[in-house]
């Protein structure tokens, strides 16, 4: 295998473009909806300001939060010092600073990263995932949440997650008021308009939703295919994401004899795969398509193709 | 798969078919597999098809006449919905292959492809598996699809549809991946065959 230790990452271009486009869809949609609220007249500071202070508070003690949330501790490099050395040669590759590193208790294979930039990073992994994993398959999922650190998935996040909140305050807002007709008694003179702007906040909401939920999607793809490039073995992810998700129960009940009648009759469900309706709801992309892609990437990688 | 990065993966029958060769010996040299003598081809019989109803002339002409021929022994065999097994014996595993490949191949020229659903091995697994446990001289089908153009094992426990050893099956999989074999990525692909007849 050829030396992949260089900083710049091969990206997937199609993956890249989807994510700009999203996240260009992201900000249009909140800058029309923005326009459409002073048109209304809604005070828009008033409420921006609220929710800007709590993304603040969660930007920043993002690892402090979600060590006191999940039950992680941090462990030092005599607690774990296996754990210790693969997260530092890792950190190494990425030429990121030391994340500080965590354990969870419990039996449930898990790993996460949060921090808002490589000089404040956290990663955390369960006992489980510890227990269930081999060297490689674990050295595999850490580099995948050291990508989405090296990534600044979480600032991206953060950002378009902050436009939804504000959405869904409004929208909890904008249902008070018109149950209670609060805010000084304008209810009289504008009820048919408070209905309308409520109206808009919905669909936004849901719009933005479903956005936000796509770019979670494609971060998550990107950091497969970082994580990939970083550790130069992205069947060790493929492994691991089969071998703690269970997808051994994805192997079907079914005998061939019976598809070879039924796929003459399928011609749209073919076509229906990739974005289904299912999918836009998920955080994560079905592991199937993650793994797919990353059997795919290990085929290139082999062959030295790009 | 040169340097001008060609074909990454296995167009053709052949290409990808030929994968189990290499594989089968690797892990046979790791002691974890042995071949069985036994591989087999199935399609859905069309007695329009002049090739398919005179099928026993017609391979005994493809495997016993040609030249370089692998004289492998072959069977017929027909299940109860409406597919055709041949069923072909020898001890040379690599001549194994390329007589399933040349029957598949012959059937697939003569207006058969269409019909044409997999083709089978059997080999004996031996190791450690997914859930910590050991099999030992474990009998599994190795399985090419002909619509895929890729490989999966298949481990039945019973002769009821569902009944399959997965965790034996993914740790299969994982290491036939790893030794080369062209390995079918997206496992709800992993069809069975209840019943094979060998």
């Amino acid at each position: 295998m050829t030396s992949t230790s260089t900083r710049k990452f091969h990206k997937d271009r199609g993956l890249v473009t989807r994510m700009y486009f999203t996240m260009f869809m992201l900000g249009f949609l909140y800058a029309v909806f923005a326009l459409f609220l002073m048109a209304a007249g809604m005070q828009l500071m008033f409420i921006g300001g609220i929710v800007g202070i709590m993304v603040v508070v969660q930007y920043y003690m993002s690892d402090k939060l979600i060590l006191r949330s999940t039950g992680a501790k941090e462990v030092t490099a005599e607690q774990e010092p296996a754990l210790h050395k693969m997260v530092k040669q890792l950190a190494d590759r990425y030429e990121m600073p030391m994340p500080k590193i965590a354990v969870i208790e419990t039996a449930i294979p898990n790993a996460f990263a949060t921090g808002r930039n490589p000089q404040n990073a956290l990663v955390a992994v369960t006992t489980g995932i510890q227990q269930r994993l081999n060297e490689r398959e674990l050295q595999a999922v850490i580099g995948h949440e050291l990508a989405h650190v090296a990534n600044r998935d979480m600032r991206v996040l953060a950002v378009a997650n902050f436009l939804v909140t504000v959405t869904s305050f409004l929208m909890t807002m904008l249902f008070w008021n018109m149950l209670f007709g609060g805010m000084g008694g304008r209810r009289n003179n504008n009820g048919g308009g408070v209905m309308m702007v409520y109206l808009v906040t919905i669909i936004v909401y849901f719009i933005g939703q479903l956005l936000v939920l796509a770019l979670t999607r494609y971060r998550e793809y990107g950091a497969d295919h970082t994580g990939a490039e970083i550790c130069g073995d992205p069947g060790a992810l493929a492994d691991a994401l089969e071998k703690i998700s269970g997808t051994v129960n994805n192997i079907p009940d079914k005998d061939l004899r019976k598809l070879q009648t039924a796929n003459a009759f399928l011609i749209i469900p073919a076509a229906l795969k990739g974005e289904g309706s299912m999918n836009l709801f998920s955080t994560h992309p079905p592991l199937e398509e993650r793994v797919k892609r990353l059997r795919e990437l290990e085929q290139r990688m082999r062959y030295g193709l790009r | 798969m040169g340097i001008f990065g060609g074909n990454k993966t296995p167009k053709n029958d052949w290409s990808a078919m030929s994968t189990v060769i290499k594989a089968e010996a690797k892990l046979q040299a790791l002691g974890e597999i042995t071949p069985s003598r036994r591989a087999g081809v199935i399609y859905r019989n069309d007695e329009s098809n002049s090739f398919q109803r005179d099928i026993k002339i017609e391979l005994n002409d493809v495997l016993y006449s040609g030249e370089g021929s692998t004289k492998t022994a072959f069977e017929i065999e027909d299940d109860d919905r409406g597919m055709r097994w041949i069923v072909l014996e020898d001890g040379n595993f690599s001549d194994l292959v390329s007589t399933v490949y040349t029957v598949g191949n012959a059937i697939g020229m003569n207006d058969g492809a269409d019909g044409l659903l997999a083709a089978v091995f059997e080999l004996y697994f031996t190791g450690t598996v997914e859930d910590n446990t050991y099999r030992s001289g474990l009998r599994t089908y190795w399985i090419y699809r002909y619509d895929r153009k890729a490989f999966y094992p298949f481990v039945p426990t019973g002769e009821n549809e569902g009944e399959r050893d997965r965790p034996a099956e993914a740790r299969l999989g994982q290491d036939l991946r790893k030794h080369g074999l062209a390995v079918e990525k997206s496992l709800t692909e992993w069809m069975g065959l209840w019943g094979i007849p060998f």
